[in-house]
């Protein structure tokens, strides 16, 4: 079984319910490599690895196929909009 | 295997089993005998060495002064009450402040993922151990259920899991890593480019 975008989607989307999710087939079109983006509700609270964890969790059933995931991001609604609206990193 | 030494008190006798042509997880035991107490008794230092990949686990213990024979029988640790795959994984984390379940060797990763976090973790020049999971599977399968984490790289530290490259990368970007590894001897403890 090859795991596909959609299905990569359809099971972040039914554990994790994302407020934003974007799933990048890096591939190259032979499938079961992938980098992800979610922000969710359910980060909240949550370290990065717990965040991962539940991502990884998540993807379990699609785990032994997929080749490589990489987690680009793992946020909460907070922490993403302040991100999507300033695109120059904020001066500190 | 039959064992017959005789020995004084002052010396030492080693029989080493050649470790070459051994499967991994095999166990290669060393006797020293160190002392005798009396005509029918010895005093028995036992170094089990176990084979996993190219790389050497070691375990000592110091046998009773008597029923001296059982220590001669051939064991099996990963059967028995002795290291096991998992207490390998726990002393690795325990024993090294850095340390990465990889796929290749630092010089050398096979994988773009550990490439990435080596690249990362060489930037702080702190001892970095590693161990090669593509030469062991069963070392990969307990690495996998010691940190419950379905992938490689898998990087600890001071004993705890961190993640997997994502994360390390991640942390490297908002200085946490940086405070992470702050206390741990090296060259130079400040990341490169600073």
């Amino acid at each position: 079984m090859v795991v596909t975008k959609e299905d990569v989607v359809a099971a972040l989307t039914s554990s994790l319910s994302p407020s934003h999710l974007q799933v990048i087939d890096t591939s190259g079109g032979c499938g079961a490599s992938f980098d992800v983006e979610v922000v969710s509700e359910k980060f909240e609270g949550k370290r990065l690895l717990e965040r991962h964890r539940l991502v990884n969790a998540a993807l379990a059933e699609q785990m032994p196929q997929i080749h490589a995931l990489s987690i680009k991001k793992a946020l909460t609604p907070s922490q993403w909009k302040p991100q999507s609206e300033n695109e120059e990193p904020a001066k500190i | 295997m039959s064992v017959v030494c005789t020995s004084s008190s002052s010396s030492l006798s080693t029989l080493l089993l050649r470790r070459r042509s051994l499967p991994v997880g095999s166990e290669v035991t060393t006797f020293f005998l160190i002392g005798s107490n009396n005509g029918s008794s010895l005093v028995v230092k036992v170094v089990s060495m176990q084979l996993f990949g190219q790389s050497l686990k070691y375990s000592t213990k110091i046998s009773g002064d008597s029923d001296t024979h059982e220590d001669f029988r051939s064991t099996n640790k990963l059967e028995g009450s002795g290291i096991s795959v998992q207490d390998v994984v726990q002393q690795d984390v325990k024993i090294n402040p850095v340390m990465i379940y990889m796929k290749g060797v630092p010089d050398a990763p096979r994988c773009g993922f550990s490439a990435l976090a080596i690249k990362v973790l060489q930037q702080y020049r702190v001892p970095i151990s590693s161990r090669n999971i593509l030469e062991d599977p069963v070392l990969k399968e307990a690495v996998k259920a010691f940190s419950n984490w379905p992938t490689f790289p898998q990087i600890f530290v001071k004993g705890e899991f961190i993640g997997g490259s994502d994360i390390v990368l991640s942390m490297h970007q908002n200085g946490q890593l940086k405070e992470l590894l702050s206390d741990i001897k090296g060259d130079n403890s400040k990341p490169s480019g600073e």
